[in-house]
């Protein structure tokens, strides 16, 4: 029995659903090895019986908890996939703000019509299983927790930072092109492709396990911004760590 | 032929010849039709090893490149082999054999080689790194313009005499002498003509040039680099190491650009139909967080002062004692790469130098294996599975073209389940036993899980034996007092089979067994045959009573003061968890027993097997190759062992 693969999203751009299929030499071999029974970007109906669930998306409204409980309930195996659903991602930015300030920046006169509550990952509402992060996430690192979930194997997920990749890339170091970049403290995976594409890690990955957060701060100032400015760079993607909710 | 090109080498003097910018280049262009070139070019204002497709791109007056040329030859990620999943087929190596060229190896990065070339082709020789070596060819350049970083003189390594097929010295005004190191570089010359004898000036101009550049090397060493290794093994307590890694981002960046670095994780790839797949190897480093943490958890180098103090004891002085060369050749990549600053070897050698001396080294020798099929596992067949507790099982295994093992008791293996990947499984049953090995498994991380899933028939893959067993001969005609803790007991039971099955060569045989509870317990039918065998005196304990449990309760020192015996002719044979080394081996130092009779098992993530990898080292010793059994007088020295 092929296992029963449903896709779903909360608050994001969608964006990581659709690159989850970008993958055209392999998508027929995907297809093959699982039945795809929920997936609203590309195929009408959808079934409530399915195995494992990949989630997009972190949590900004209180609808969105029962829902995502639901499917916690339904899943053996709950992946969340991309930054959002694993960190909390650039929607935990609004959390600095009161939520009443947040809706009318973004709303303005209509604010009334929409409620919401601050951002968070998926895993401080229901146990998540596995993740496959990055804004967007990395298609190879998709396929193979996909593959390792089908062999019943803990997917091997980098547990270093993208610097090991970005050395393997043959890459001048960024700090060496003056730019910085949040390489050192984030977690590999991505192939350092930012980099490798002449730009600079933005951490979309999130932090790497025993991240030394002191040090990298100390190395921002001596590449010369200022604290307003480091504070900013490590909260993009990793807001929600630090904001209390 | 434009000019005479015997070598006419008397007095050791190395051919040399003289070729003009220009017609150096059409060598160049030349290479580039004939094979891959990879030389250095210029990035983003830096240097770096890249393909070249002319000789436009090639920049010989580089200082240094960010990565080393070594890393051409143990690429960041190779394919070790194919197999299928869920067969027999034998899984087919994968060896590159396309010649190739390097163009621009500075002297230092040539000693960097030479030693990658001695511990891969030497002892347990890899055939991988060996059919790419045999296919490169190497240009070198003389460094004239070192680096601000560079400390290659102190460390000696600023000048090469061999290690190359050719060597260019740029003499200046468009005139590069060419230094020639092999039969191979002499063969791709005799292809070209514009090409003339050097003078006995020219070549004396080669050393000046050399003398002129060393005054350009800005760092230098506060103590000779002989003294190295003595310095960090008197200073291996030295608080430095905690407060110079304070600011250590475990990145992996120093390790990854250092030319002498070559450890490395091996993992499985499959495809999605899950039918085939490929094992994979791929960087690692000593410096990255999970390096030394095996299946269990445990983290042998758990914080970034370990790791940092074992980084740098590795440059420079646990490779020294391996291979007879320093692990450092001062190119000072590691110092650039440092955003923290405090990567440097140089910096940490000056920190920690005092006045030191003396102290031979010896390297450690071992025996060559044949290594045709040094990652190729054989197949094996599960012929029986019993489940011993909830999460332990013992499987019997047997090869399918019908060898045996030839094991030794206390010896492991790599047990390879294509597709999740491999681990290594200490053996659990004596040679003695036949053709059917056994292996006891505890379930915990993905390949022991995969096992536990196996069904009697499955195939699997095994490599090995590999390491040391329990040394047989220096414990025949003795007492032995066996302490086995947990799961401790299935490598145990390999000895004690051994013992029992060769009974007249050994003495009293007394074996201590414990385990956290009754429930835990393993191997309880074959415990129940040795409480009733003569031949043998067995204690058990378990560390909290319970019901149903009548025997002693206590941890597993406990029963020490019921083991009557005389040590004088005895030895104690010691296998379980780390924390029953911290108890168990002072206990039995007051007991009266010396280190050189006290043995023990150690567990580490051997990862290859075969000493390359990395990660199972204890400061210089590879588990894998000196180890996993050890007498406690082989470990008086090593700190970090227990």
């Amino acid at each position: 029995m092929k296992p029963r693969v449903a896709f779903f999203e909360f608050t994001s751009c969608e964006g990581c659903q659709l690159d989850s299929l970008n993958i055209e030499a392999e998508i027929l071999d995907l297809l093959k090895a699982v039945d795809i029974v929920a997936f609203r970007e590309v195929k009408s109906g959808s079934s409530e019986d399915y195995d494992i669930a990949f989630v997009e998306g972190s949590i900004t409204r209180e609808s969105e908890i029962a829902r995502l409980k639901e499917i916690r309930e339904r899943a053996k195996i709950l992946v969340a996939l991309g930054a959002c659903a694993c960190l909390g991602g650039v929607n935990c930015l609004k959390n600095s703000l009161p939520m009443e300030e947040a809706l009318k920046i973004v709303y303005g006169r209509d604010a009334r019509y929409y409620d919401t509550i601050p951002a968070r990952p998926l895993h401080d509402v229901v146990r998540v299983d596995h993740y496959v992060r990055g804004c967007p996430i990395n298609t190879d690192e998709l396929l193979k927790v996909i593959k390792a979930l089908l062999l019943n194997k803990r997917p091997e997920i980098p547990n270093y930072a993208v610097c090991v990749e970005c050395k393997m890339a043959n890459n001048v170091c960024v700090y060496e092109r003056g730019m910085t970049c949040l390489g050192p403290i984030t977690r590999a995976g991505c192939g350092a492709i930012c980099i490798t594409s002449g730009r600079y890690c933005v951490g979309c990955r999130g932090l790497v396990y025993e991240a030394n957060l002191e040090s990298q701060k100390d190395i921002l100032k001596k590449y010369g911004l200022t604290a307003e400015q480091i504070s900013e760079k490590l909260n993009i993607y990793d807001s929600c760590a630090g904001v209390k909710r | 032929m434009a000019f005479n090109l015997v070598p006419g080498n008397e007095e050791g003097v190395k051919p040399s010849f003289i070729i003009r910018r220009k017609d150096l280049d059409s060598v160049v262009d030349g290479l580039v039709k004939d094979m891959r070139v990879f030389g250095v070019k210029s990035r983003h204002g830096k240097f770096v090893y890249d393909r070249i497709n002319n000789s436009g791109e090639l920049r010989l007056d580089f200082d240094i490149t960010v990565m080393p040329p070594s890393r051409i030859l143990l690429p960041a990620k190779e394919v070790l082999l194919q197999f299928e999943l869920g067969t027999s087929k034998q899984p087919q190596p994968v060896l590159e054999s396309e010649p190739f060229a390097i163009i621009g190896v500075h002297p230092y990065d040539l000693h960097a080689i030479e030693l990658i070339d001695e511990a891969f082709m030497a002892t347990n020789p890899d055939p991988h790194y060996i059919a790419r070596r045999h296919n490169a060819f190497i240009i070198g350049v003389d460094n004239l313009n070192p680096s601000l970083r560079s400390f290659a003189l102190d460390m000696g390594t600023h000048r090469a005499e061999k290690g190359f097929d050719l060597l260019l010295t740029d003499l200046g005004d468009e005139d590069y002498l060419i230094t020639v190191g092999t039969e191979k570089g002499m063969a791709l010359l005799k292809q070209y003509n514009h090409i003339r004898r050097a003078s006995a000036g020219e070549v004396a101009r080669r050393n000046q040039l050399l003398k002129e550049a060393e005054a350009r090397y800005k760092l230098h060493l506060a103590i000779s680099r002989e003294l190295i290794p003595q310095l960090l093994e008197d200073n291996y307590e030295n608080p430095f190491w905690r407060t110079r890694s304070e600011a250590c981002l475990s990145c992996g960046s120093c390790v990854m650009v250092c030319p002498t670095c070559f450890c490395y994780d091996v993992l499985d790839e499959v495809q999605l139909n899950l039918k085939e797949g490929a094992r994979i190897r791929q960087w690692d480093g000593c410096v990255l967080v999970d390096f030394a943490r095996v299946a269990s958890g445990e983290n042998f180098r758990h914080d970034k002062a370990s790791r940092f103090r074992h980084r740098i004891n590795r440059k420079g002085r646990y490779v020294q004692e391996r291979y007879g060369k320093l692990g450092c050749v001062g190119c000072g990549r590691c110092s650039i790469a440092c955003l923290a600053e405090i990567a440097s070897p140089l910096e940490a050698f000056n920190a920690l130098a005092e006045a030191e001396k003396k102290k031979p080294l010896t390297g450690i020798k071992l025996e060559i294996r044949d290594f045709e099929g040094l990652h190729i596992p054989q197949m094996a067949q599960l012929i029986r599975v019993q489940q011993l507790t909830p999460n332990e099982k013992l499987f019997d295994f047997r090869f399918i073209d019908g060898h045996q093992l030839g094991h030794q008791p206390g010896q492991f293996v790599e047990v390879h389940v294509m597709g999740i990947g491999e681990a290594p499984i200490s053996v659990a049953s004596s040679p003695s036993r036949g053709e059917v090995f056994q292996l006891g498994v505890r379930s915990l991380g993905n390949v022991t899980t995969a096992m536990h899933n196996l069904k009697e028939g499955a195939i699997v893959g095994i490599r090995g034996p590999f390491g040391k067993g329990f040394p047989i001969p220096s414990i025949e005609g003795k007492d032995v007092l066996m302490m086995a803790g947990g799961i401790g007991l299935f490598p145990m039971r390999s000895l004690v089979q051994y013992i029992l099955d060769h009974r007249r060569l050994f003495g009293r045989v007394i074996l201590l067994y414990g385990c956290r509870s009754a429930e835990a317990r393993i191997l309880k039918d074959e415990l129940a045959d040795w409480a009733r065998d003569p031949n043998l005196e067995l204690l058990e304990t378990i560390d909290k009573s319970c019901e149903g449990w009548n025997g002693h309760v206590g941890v597993i020192t406990t029963l020490l003061p019921e083991v009557k015996m005389d040590i004088t002719n005895a030895v104690a044979v010691v296998v379980g968890p780390p924390v029953l080394y911290k108890v168990a081996l002072n206990e039995l130092k007051n007991m009266g027993f010396k280190d050189e009779q006290i043995i023990v098992s150690l567990e580490r993530r051997m990862k290859c097997g075969v000493g390359k990898c990395g990660h199972c080292q204890i400061e210089g010793i590879y588990v894998c190759q000196e180890g996993p059994v050890f007498t406690l007088s082989q470990l008086q020295k090593v700190k970090e062992a227990l």
